[in-house]
C-alpha cells in the first residue's frame, strides 16, 4: 500500500463517517418529533412501523432520501479530490484508482448505484410532487415505482459491476 | 402577561433560491450523474477507466463539457441541499450560520481543485 492509497483509504472512511452521523441526526430528529426525550422501547417500536401506510412509507423515503444524499456528496468530495491527483501525476492516479476494482470497492459501488438511483429517481418523484401538484396517493403510487426501478436496475448494476469478482477476475 | 407577537421579519429569499436550485441542478444531475456512473462502473469496467481512458475522455469536448457541467451543479446541489439539513439539524441562528459557511467554502474549494484540474488537462498540460 502506498501514501496515497493509505490517504485515499482515510478519506473513504471520513465518507462512511459522514453517512454514520446523517443516521444519528436523522434519527435524533424522529426522535424529538416523534417520541419522548429518551431511546426507550416504545420509541424504537414506533421508529421502526412498517412502511404499509402510506404516510409510513413517505416518512422512510424523506429518512433515505437525506441519508442517501450525503452519502452521495461526502463520496463526491473524495473523488473530486482522487480525480485530481491525475492532474499532478497520472501514475499516482492509477495507483488510487486500483483501489476502486478491488472486491470490497466494488460491493461499495454497487451500494453507491443504490444510492444514486434511488436519491435521483425519488427526487424526480417530489419534484413530480410539487409540479403536478399530485396527491398523496398518487405520490405513493410512484414510490411504489421509484422502489421497484431503483431495486431492479441495482440489481442489473451490479451483476455486472461484480461480474470480474466472480470470475476470480481481481 | 404581554407577549410578543409581531411577524418575524419577511423571509429571506435565500431559502426559496435554494429551493429552485436543488430542483433544477437535480434534474440534470439525474441526467450528468446516472449517465457518468453507467459509463465508468457498466458499460466500461472501472478497472479499465485509469489515466488511459481520463487521458481520452478529455480529448473530446463533450466529456469536457459533461464533466465540467457535473461539477458544477453536483457541487451547488450538495452544498443546497445539506443546508437545508443544517437548518433542520442546528437549532441556533449562529451555528447554522457556521455549518453553511463551512460547507459553501468548502464546496467552493472542490470547485477550484476539480476545474483546475479539468482545464489543466484538457489543455493539454497532461
Amino acid at each position: 500500500m502506498t501514501a496515497a492509497q493509505w490517504l485515499f483509504l482515510a478519506g473513504f472512511t471520513l465518507v462512511n463517517v459522514a453517512v454514520a452521523a446523517t443516521v444519528v441526526a436523522v434519527v435524533a430528529s424522529a426522535r424529538q418529533l416523534d417520541g419522548g426525550a429518551r431511546v426507550t422501547r416504545s420509541f424504537l417500536s414506533r421508529l421502526g412501523r412498517l412502511p404499509t401506510e402510506r404516510s409510513e412509507a413517505n416518512r422512510w423515503a424523506f429518512y433515505a432520501h437525506r441519508v442517501s444524499g450525503v452519502g452521495i456528496f461526502a463520496f463526491l468530495a473524495l473523488h473530486i479530490l482522487d480525480v485530481s491527483l491525475y492532474a499532478v501525476s497520472p501514475t499516482r492516479f492509477d495507483e488510487v484508482h486500483e483501489l476502486y476494482s478491488t472486491p470490497l470497492m466494488r460491493l461499495f459501488e454497487c451500494l453507491l448505484l443504490l444510492a444514486l438511483l434511488y436519491h435521483a429517481l425519488n427526487g424526480l418523484r417530489v419534484v413530480a410532487i410539487d409540479l403536478f401538484d399530485m396527491g398523496p396517493r398518487s405520490a405513493g403510487r410512484l414510490l411504489n415505482g421509484v422502489v421497484v426501478v431503483t431495486v431492479l436496475a441495482t440489481a442489473v448494476g451490479s451483476a455486472v459491476i461484480l461480474t470480474p469478482v466472480f470470475n476470480g477476475g481481481v | 402577561m404581554l407577549v410578543d407577537v409581531a411577524p418575524s421579519r419577511p423571509r429571506r429569499l435565500r431559502p426559496r433560491a435554494g429551493y429552485v436550485t436543488i430542483r433544477v441542478t437535480g434534474v440534470m444531475l439525474a441526467v450528468l450523474a446516472l449517465g457518468h456512473f453507467a459509463t465508468t462502473h457498466v458499460v466500461n469496467d472501472v478497472a479499465d477507466t485509469g489515466s488511459s481512458f481520463i487521458a481520452q475522455r478529455w480529448a473530446t469536448g463533450l466529456w469536457v463539457t459533461w464533466d465540467a457541467m457535473m461539477l458544477a451543479t453536483a457541487l451547488l446541489h450538495g452544498a443546497a441541499g445539506l443546508s437545508v439539513l443544517i437548518r433542520d439539524y442546528r437549532s441556533s441562528r449562529r451555528s447554522q450560520g457556521r455549518w453553511i459557511a463551512g460547507v459553501a467554502g468548502g464546496s467552493f474549494v472542490l470547485f477550484l481543485i476539480g476545474a483546475a484540474t479539468l482545464m489543466y488537462s484538457a489543455l493539454g498540460g497532461r
